[in-house]
């Protein structure tokens, strides 16, 4: 069905994504603006399949094909044939809406363009082509090989048959695809706002300390992680600036307010696990 | 100090074995609260009384048995109401009055402070709150709200009884809400905001919070395992005591929690 992929951009979710298809033994035509980004994203994808293979879930041999189908590319004229691409570039609304520009005149008419997006707006991305009815968001969770959910965005101009090819696309990847409107934060990024936000706030009125939080969350809630811990893995800026965003998209909605702690941890340099600090301690781990 | 009166006023055996026979629990509430609680306590011997004004119409079960009054040989009261304040404060005045003020009493502080409900009584020594809601009753793990007025002996009778469940305690402040209940029936209102919105359907909130942030249940069947009645009560709960729009309820939950199940069959694209 769907014989050849483009994936526009080798980052962490482009390699991602790009792995999930190459299982499938679809060929992709991965993309990005220079070799060496390629090559590192192609590393990526291996030492990952390599991990699949020793605990089991794939074959040497699947392994060994999935290689043969991901063919690295620096020009966008080469996704041609494809009929389908995702792209996965940097989430900037300016550098993307400059992608499709391009995209659009690279390949068919027919083609579905995909944006995988956690946080900017399909039909702001898809106003800058003439066709606005084949773009599509397509939100795939980190890491993209292994995590099932797809958020499929339905933007204000997607025609309903390009919502069908995209969850057509997400079921033969193996993933779970679930439509959502294009509002900001789809989903699961609005909804999860206040397992931070509430936590935030209770600890903020002093109704109990972050690790006593955790704790009820995780043994009462049966949550695989507390919100403190979470926030320390997310990040606890990347987790501020998202809640920021949505804070800002609704114009000031206070459900999405972000909490005076969250910037001070912020102002701190007190980042979470990438800093060996954030509501933890991570003394044991690399700092940095 | 009036410490050695009060620890004479404490009866410390509520989860022993008190002279002559088992330990009396008196449950009083909400349901299905009540028998999730009734249930539970009989499992682990106590000899449970629900306090009913009617009695059960419903199947006997062999672990409790109802009266319509409460025994005054009763070592230790649940109160176990969320959704009716009126009902819970009634509720607590007669406890107070039936029995000993050396008979701890430990109620549900979700919708209304362990300080407030503490105000209703004279012995307000003897009140504890604590976090109950539907659904939770076999976590290892209970939220527990003392007062201003709980003495220590009074946390450790709630201690001492919560162990004899399996459980540990986890000390909060008195606040709405607690901890556990603010925070996922916040997630709830969200996820009911969302499908308000028409964001997307119910079975597609519920699966991508599952698969997306590996939530134990979705929000929405969260909610109505918990009972969309009891997440409405805590919502509107924390809307009142907070004054923020913040906790402002989504109407289309009002709606699911006064007019039962019809949501579940009615399709939610337009």
């Amino acid at each position: 069905m769907f014989k050849h992929l483009g994936v526009v951009g080798a980052g962490t979710m482009g390699a991602g994504i790009t792995h999930a298809a190459a299982l499938t033994n679809t060929d992709v035509m991965l993309y990005d603006i220079n070799d060496t980004i390629l090559r590192r994203a192609l590393e990526r994808i291996k030492t990952d399949l390599r991990t699949g293979v020793k605990k089991g879930k794939i074959t040497q041999e699947q392994m060994t094909e999935a290689v043969t189908h991901i063919h690295p590319r620096t020009s966008l004229s080469d996704l041609h044939s494809c009929d389908f691409v995702v792209e996965a570039a940097i989430e900037d609304l300016r550098v993307k809406k400059d992608l499709f520009k391009h995209l659009e005149t690279s390949v068919k008419t027919s083609t579905i363009l995909a944006t995988n997006t956690s946080s900017l707006s399909v039909t702001a991305i898809a106003s800058v082509l003439h066709r606005p009815e084949r773009v599509v968001g397509m939100h795939f969770f980190n890491p993209a090989h292994i995590m099932k959910l797809v958020e499929i965005i339905a933007g204000r101009n997607t025609s309903r048959e390009t919502v069908q090819k995209a969850f057509d696309l997400s079921k033969f990847l193996g993933k779970v695809p679930v439509v959502a409107k294009d509002t900001p934060g789809f989903i699961v990024n609005r909804v999860a706002r206040p397992f931070y936000g509430e936590a935030l706030r209770l600890l903020g009125e002093n109704v109990a300390t972050h690790e006593q939080i955790d704790r009820i969350v995780k043994s009462i809630g049966g949550f695989p992680m507390g919100p403190f811990e979470l926030m320390d893995l997310i990040g606890i800026d990347i987790n501020f600036s998202v809640t920021q965003s949505m804070f800002d998209q609704y114009f000031g909605e206070p459900r999405y307010r972000p909490h005076p702690i969250q910037k001070q941890m912020v102002d701190s340099n007190l980042l979470g696990r990438k800093t060996g600090r954030g509501f933890y301690e991570y003394s044991d781990e690399k700092a940095g | 100090m009036g410490k050695a009166k009060r620890k004479s006023d404490q009866r410390s055996a509520v989860s022993g074995q008190t002279s002559g026979g088992r330990a009396v629990l008196s449950i009083i509430g909400d349901s299905p609260l009540v028998e999730e609680y009734a249930e539970l306590c009989g499992s682990k011997g106590y000899d449970v009384v629900v306090v009913r004004d009617s009695k059960g119409k419903g199947q006997k079960s062999k672990a409790f048995r109802e009266t319509g009054a409460i025994p005054p040989e009763t070592s230790l009261a649940l109160e176990l109401t969320n959704t009716d304040l009126p009902a819970k404060r009634k509720n607590i005045e007669q406890l107070s009055k039936a029995l000993s003020p050396a008979t701890a009493i430990l109620s549900s502080s979700i919708t209304v402070t362990a300080t407030q409900q503490s105000s209703w009584i004279d012995k307000k020594h003897r009140l504890v709150g604590f976090g109950a809601l539907p659904g939770f009753l076999d976590r290892a793990l209970v939220e527990v709200a003392p007062t201003v007025f709980s003495p220590p002996e009074t946390i450790e009778v709630v201690r001492t009884f919560f162990h004899s469940l399996g459980k540990e305690i986890e000390i909060v402040q008195d606040r709405v809400g607690m901890v556990l209940p603010r925070i996922l029936c916040q997630i709830i209102n969200e996820s009911i905001f969302a499908l308000q919105d028409d964001v997307a359907s119910p079975a597609d909130i519920d699966t991508a919070m599952k698969m997306g942030v590996n939530y134990p249940l979705g929000p929405i069947e969260w909610a109505d395992r918990i009972g969309f009645k009891n997440v409405y009560a805590v919502l509107s709960a924390l809307e009142d005591d907070l004054r923020e729009d913040r906790y402002r309820v989504a109407p289309l939950l009002k709606q699911m929690a006064e007019g039962g199940d019809w949501w579940k069959q009615s399709g939610t694209t337009s």
